[in-house]
């Protein structure tokens, strides 16, 4: 079970949390990369059903705000987490 | 299928697969948005800086809820849980959710390519485009239309091949929260679909109704069933043994010995019995249920308790076929890594069964796995023809299809046995090679009886009683005679007097009890449908006689209700058919007197009776018409007398089983033509063209005739 942050390392564990966000933010990039990706491959292939565009564009559009509101989410916990600390 | 075709759909299968792996990447990052969140919000910390958390937290939650982006996805702990369920109830979505909807799309897409009849159908893509969309009541009315053009039979095996899409498709995008996690397992292929798709109720919950220990009785095959036994062991043999069986609740164990002298051993279990969801047989619905879903089930322990009755010697092989449900028990017991231990497990055969998510205990044994993607059985694990995942890269798997859609033929035995033998020659022969260890001649054969849990001895307690020998002039039999099922008519006739003192005369017995002036006499009738001397039919003629030492005839009414071991009075013999040799043997034994051997017809259905006694070319009697009326009565014992080469023999048949009383049948008996003496007896008696007074019928009963009793009455 997870310590709580009004424990005396909370400052460490909410940066610790800051670092996840961090890098969720780059795995949705990537995921957003490998949508493309999928897509571009059935389109050559010949293979892709006529609704894939359109919802691969949803899934991309989707993952962009995620990762925007990861971004800020990520900002404000590392502040929280310097306001802890000092 | 076209190469094109074939491209096409291993690039959609591909994409699917792709898709999985980003919406379970976007699963894990909601899970870390979520957990920030709980975490941050602690109250300690929270008026620390209460201004900076407030801006956190905010953020945080648009994170988990922001419709544009993540979705709704709140997940991972009691608190992110509970608020996704609720949100689900609310109609929320998450991206997650999204994505793994459109991998399920894809996948359908993919078995689309390879079943043109999907994608050319406009009620099935009405279906799964309705589904895709979320538009619930749109679904259900294009399930009815389908329903109403096709039955349930051709809707379910059209469906069959993206059977487990369509139902997780609906799953993920419904309001029901309790369904989310079979359809995510189905959607990720990470497991066994944990619950029903549509409703939710988990399938451990049903199958925990499947329960017992397991028990398994040897049976004979009838004769005809063993001159059809495979004599070589072959990947069809073994089949055809299981079509043989059929699902009768049995299964069946060979040895097969090669050339070399090795003996190996083959279990072959077949599939689900049709009848009760839940009798006393593994191979129930309620059994082929648990065997799918269950690591172990009643099934599985049954066939354990076969095996080890057939006393397979530790070390010696052993190979596992089976079908349908059996195909998920053969695999329970591959996985049980005590079994394995005692016995060396190196095949495993399966047939139309849902095995995806069962692994054997030691991955050396080989597993075979033969499906039709219409067959909609094998896919009840959630995994079937649109399946996107290569779950077994070491498995021999055969997924196929053939023109025959129509479910339940596509997923018989002998429509398997058939695409084995004309379309799958490849799929065959590589099974072959593989199972060429036991390839061999046939050397012991034995059947089993399954059972949820040990079974009572048949008629106990009544029939469980002490037995011996006795000796005939056919040989020996066994005693007492015990008759786990029969039915039984007794007619009382008013007959004439004088004609029943003459037969009565110098036995010691009698006079015939009178009724009216006229004397009582009974036939009897029963057909002993199963005893231990097979099923076998009987009539007797007799004369209702006192206590053969207190004469007086007024005391014989009390007494002719009571049990036989407390009853005086009786039925003076007076001639008997019955239609077996065995039991002609024996009847010297049992009642005294030579019975005449003649065919003999006992049917009573209802509520009106026909008993035939010899051929139509030499009938002795014809007892036929209704019953009429009557009361219930417990089954009465019977008591008679006889004379045999100068004494009086009193035997007895105790009987357990509801009777009833008939009290104004409408029932005539009809004397035939035959030479037979006991034509000319109930003519002499006057019973040609009688009523009866009375008459006693029995629809099932159980019996126990012992021998009879030598008894002083002269």
């Amino acid at each position: 079970m997870p310590s709580s942050p009004d424990k005396p390392d909370a400052p460490q564990r909410i940066a610790a949390r800051v670092e996840l966000l961090r890098s969720d933010v780059r795995r949705l990039a990537d995921c957003a990369e490998r949508l493309r990706r999928i897509e571009a491959e059935l389109e050559e292939g010949g293979a892709a059903p006529p609704w894939l565009r359109e919802s691969v564009r949803a899934h991309l559009d989707a993952c962009a705000v995620a990762a925007a509101d990861l971004t800020e989410a990520e900002a404000r916990l590392s502040r929280y987490a310097e306001r802890l600390g000092g | 299928m076209s190469g094109r075709s074939r491209d096409h759909a291993a690039l959609l299968r591909a994409a699917a697969c792709e898709l999985v792996d980003i919406g379970v990447t976007i699963h894990e990052v909601s899970t870390h948005a979520t957990t920030a969140l709980t975490e941050s919000a602690a109250p300690g910390a929270v008026v620390r800086a209460p201004a900076v958390a407030y801006r956190a937290e905010r953020a945080l939650l648009r994170a988990v809820t922001n419709v544009q982006g993540l979705g709704y996805a709140f997940t991972g702990g009691p608190l992110g849980s509970l608020a996704a369920r609720l949100g689900v109830l609310g109609g929320a979505e998450s991206l997650t959710v999204r994505v793994l909807a459109t991998s399920l799309r894809l996948r359908i897409a993919a078995a689309a390519v390879e079943h043109p009849e999907l994608r050319d159908d406009p009620m099935l893509t009405r279906l799964v485009e309705a589904a895709a969309a979320d538009r619930d009541l749109e679904a259900v009315r294009a399930l009815r239309a389908l329903f109403k053009d096709r039955g349930a039979v051709r809707t379910l095996s059209t469906l069959a091949p993206i059977f487990g899409e369509v139902l997780a498709l609906r799953a993920l995008l419904d309001e029901n929260p309790f369904n989310d996690e079979a359809a995510w397992l189905i959607a990720t292929g990470r497991g066994f679909a944990s619950a029903d798709p549509i409703t939710g109720l988990g399938n451990r919950a049903v199958a925990v109704l499947d329960t017992g220990e397991g028990a398994a009785r040897r049976v004979d095959l009838a004769t005809v069933e063993s001159v059809r036994l495979s004599q070589r062991g072959s990947l069809l043999g073994f089949l055809r043994n299981i079509g043989l069986l059929g699902t009768t609740g049995r299964v069946l164990i060979q040895s097969v010995e090669d050339d070399e002298g090795t003996t190996r051993h083959v279990v072959q279990a077949p599939g689900m019995r049709v009848g009760l969801p839940d009798d006393n047989s593994p191979q129930d619905l309620l059994g082929a249920f648990s065997s799918a879903v269950l690591d172990s089930s009643p099934y599985s322990r049954a066939l354990i308790r076969a095996v080890e009755d057939y006393g397979v010697p530790r070390g010696e092989e052993l190979a596992l076929i089976g079908h349908s449900a059996g195909g998920a028990a053969v695999m329970n017991l591959v996985q049980d890594a005590a079994f394995c231990a005692r016995h060396t497990v190196t095949h495993v055969v399966s047939v139309g069964a849902p095995i995806d998510f069962k692994r054997p205990a030691d991955p050396r044994v080989r597993v075979a796995s033969v499906t039709n993607q219409h067959d909609i059985i094998p896919t009840l694990d959630g995994q079937g023809a649109g399946t996107c995942f290569d779950l077994h890269p070491d498995w021999y798997v055969i997924d196929y299809f053939d023109p025959t859609h129509l479910f339940p033929r596509c997923h018989s035995m002998e429509h398997y046995i058939a695409n084995l033998a004309d379309d799958l020659p490849e799929a065959r022969e590589r099974i072959d090679a593989e199972l060429a260890p036991y390839r061999g001649r046939v050397v012991r054969s034995q059947a089993y009886q399954l059972f949820d849990r040990a079974p009572r001895p048949e008629g106990f307690p009544f029939l469980t009683v002490p037995t011996y020998l006795a000796e005939t002039r056919d040989g020996s039999v066994e005693l007492p005679v015990r008759c786990q099922d029969g039915g039984s008519l007794t007619a009382y006739f008013a007959a004439d007097p004088a004609a029943t003192a003459a037969l009565l005369v110098s036995t010691g017995l009698g006079p015939a009890v009178r009724v009216g002036g006229r004397a009582l006499v009974a036939v009897h009738a029963s057909w002993n449908r199963r005893t231990s001397l097979g099923e076998y039919h009987e009539a007797h003629l007799g004369v209702v006689v006192p206590d053969p030492w207190r004469s007086r005839s007024i005391r014989v009414w009390p007494d002719l209700p009571r049990g036989a071991d407390r009853r005086r009075s009786g039925s003076f013999l007076a001639g008997s058919v019955v239609d077996t040799a065995v039991v002609r043997a024996v009847a010297p034994r049992l009642w005294g007197g030579e019975p005449y051997v003649m065919p003999v017809e006992f049917d009573l259905t209802g509520g009106a009776v026909r008993v035939t006694v010899g051929e139509l070319t030499d009938r002795v009697l014809t007892l036929t018409g209704s019953l009429g009326p009557w009361v219930p009565a417990s089954d009465r014992d019977l008591v008679a007398y006889a004379r045999h080469e100068g004494a009086t023999l009193r035997s007895c048949v105790r009987t357990r089983g509801l009777g009833r009383v008939h009290l104004a049948p409408r029932v005539r008996l009809v004397v035939g033509r035959s030479a037979n003496p006991l034509t000319g007896r109930l003519r002499e008696l006057g019973l040609d063209g009688a009523r009866p007074l009375l008459c006693l019928s029995t629809i099932t009963r159980r019996t126990l005739q012992e021998a009879c009793v030598p008894v002083r009455t002269v």
